[in-house]
């Protein structure tokens, strides 16, 4: 069971803050959140954000243009740095990255 | 809630449509170059060069709003520091472009064209009004602009509020114009150290800038670190050819490319007439609206003597502002569509088109009022060797600050 959020249609920047809110409101021994956005720019921002609190991301592509972020807790997180690299690889095959 | 609802199709429209329907677009975006020029050379080239604007800005998502509002908002520069370094792009090829129509700088002229305005409290002041509704409206003008063109409804609301507030500022500007902008004193580095004196001092403020934001961020790591070279050994020529297509057309363009390509741009539209600019066509637009409900706005004072995005009172369609400004949003819808990355985005709340317009309002009246965008009053105003551009953008910074906190406050 994952937490889900729906932020499509959002301006600039909902998408990301409305993500660091719910991730800092998930219930204790909730792990993942679910977030479905059509707002490329924050294909970087939710990540980054998430990053910093301890989570790491996973980007699908689920329709056109919309994203479905998959946050999850994680040690391997608090190593910034290679969460980046992960998220940018994800972001260069989904041909939506900026290297 | 769970992921259910998140598994369907990729697309609904068969990949053979889309594409027909992405060179559709294209074919138009083209059809229309050819109409235009048609008409006249100087529209053409405007379109060309808002098309490509446009572009730049939706592939490269440059958007000045975030790059202002990002330092506050996620200790993150990246998007400045490309903006820093466009502007230092184009610093060196205004200097040249106005050292040729000044060739002493001391002797007391101005380039005309030079987006070099007075310094004094109306610019700051609509430095501050911009700053804080390009971060409401989540947007600056050029970047609703592009938003349009790439199908956010919202920024509809935001260009209602710029044209309405730009046409306040119309109103109101006689007034100001007689309090602050007509007894401001316009400070042009050229003309007290030369151009290579004024390209040192920008040089080293741009720089200085740039490692501001490096200091500010540190103590974190590197949103995006620069990429190795790819492994691209055994590549067929077509390979290639089908990877640059790709990389221009389809894949996001890292921010430098993008800010570093609109500094030649701009550059390139300053040879050929003037530098960028949107907010002077736009409060043209609105003059003309209000006009048809009996509240055009009284002759501008002081017009003649400014250069840049000065308000305009009534003004005719068929000029190349008009289609430099269509053709940002135009050259965006084009560049959102060949990405498949166009879509009509509702926001579900109503607040946000409030919030939008109400943002948009600041933005219009502080632009009106300080003659110029993000655009216009910064990224050519600062190349334009001023000391204008700098103490708009310092006043931007300030405003996108109080930005954050208005919006940090609106769930």
């Amino acid at each position: 069971m994952s937490n889900f959020l729906d932020v499509r249609g959002e301006i600039c920047p909902y998408p990301m803050m409305q993500a660091v809110a719910a991730l800092k409101k998930l219930p204790a021994g909730e792990s993942t959140l679910e977030v479905l956005t059509d707002h490329a720019p924050a294909l970087s921002t939710i990540p980054w954000e998430a990053a910093k609190l301890g989570y790491e991301a996973d980007i699908e592509e689920v329709g056109s243009p919309e994203w479905k972020i998959t946050l999850r807790k994680s040690e391997a997180a608090r190593d910034a740095k290679a969460v980046m690299a992960r998220m940018q690889d994800q972001l260069a095959k989904l041909g939506v990255g900026q290297e | 809630m769970s992921s259910q609802a998140l598994s369907r199709p990729l697309a609904g429209t068969p990949v053979g449509l889309r594409s027909l329907r992405k060179w559709a677009v294209v074919a138009l975006a083209l059809a229309a170059l050819v109409v235009i020029a048609g008409i006249s050379t100087d529209l053409a080239v405007f379109w060309a060069v808002g098309l490509t604007f446009g572009f730049i800005l939706q592939r490269s998502r440059l958007c000045f709003a975030s790059a202002f509002r990002d330092l506050f908002l996620m200790r993150e520069g990246r998007n400045m520091k490309a903006i820093l370094a466009g502007m230092g792009v184009a610093s060196l090829g205004f200097a040249f472009i106005m050292q040729k129509a000044v060739p002493d700088p001391t002797a007391g002229a101005l380039p005309t064209q030079a987006h070099v305005t007075p310094v004094g409290v109306y610019l700051v002041l609509g430095g501050l009004l911009f700053g804080v509704g390009m971060v409401v409206a989540g947007g600056c003008v050029s970047g609703t602009m592009y938003r349009i063109g790439e199908g956010y409804v919202a920024s509809l609301a935001s260009l209602g509020g710029i044209l309405l507030g730009l046409e306040l500022a119309a109103h109101s500007w006689n007034w100001w114009y007689a309090v602050s902008v007509g007894i401001s004193p316009i400070i042009w580095l050229p003309s007290s150290v030369g151009y290579a004196g004024a390209l040192a001092i920008t040089a080293a403020l741009l720089l200085a800038a740039y490692f501001g934001i490096t200091w500010w961020e540190s103590g974190r790591p590197p949103l995006f670190t620069p990429k190795k070279a790819a492994e691209q050994a055994a590549l067929t020529f077509s390979d290639k050819v089908a990877q640059t297509w790709r990389g221009i057309f389809v894949k996001g363009w890292p921010m430098m490319s993008g800010a570093l390509a609109l500094g030649v741009l701009n550059i390139f539209a300053f040879t050929y007439q003037h530098p960028l600019g949107v907010t002077g066509e736009l409060s043209s637009w609105a003059d003309r609206g209000s006009s048809l409900f009996g509240w055009a706005a009284p002759p501008i004072a002081g017009a003649s003597q400014l250069a840049g995005c000065v308000l305009t009172a009534g003004g005719s369609w068929l000029t190349g502002n008009f289609t430099l400004d269509a053709g940002v949003i135009g050259g965006a819808f084009v560049a959102a569509v060949l990405a498949s990355e166009f879509k009509v985005r509702w926001p579900r709340q109503r607040r946000r088109y409030v919030q939008s317009a109400a943002g948009g309002l600041g933005m219009g009246y502080g632009a009106g009022l300080a003659v110029g965008c993000t655009i216009g009053a910064f990224f050519s105003a600062i190349p334009s060797l001023g000391l204008n551009g700098w103490i708009f953008g310092l006043s931007l910074l300030i405003g996108a600050f109080g930005g954050v906190k208005i919006i940090q406050r609106i769930p």
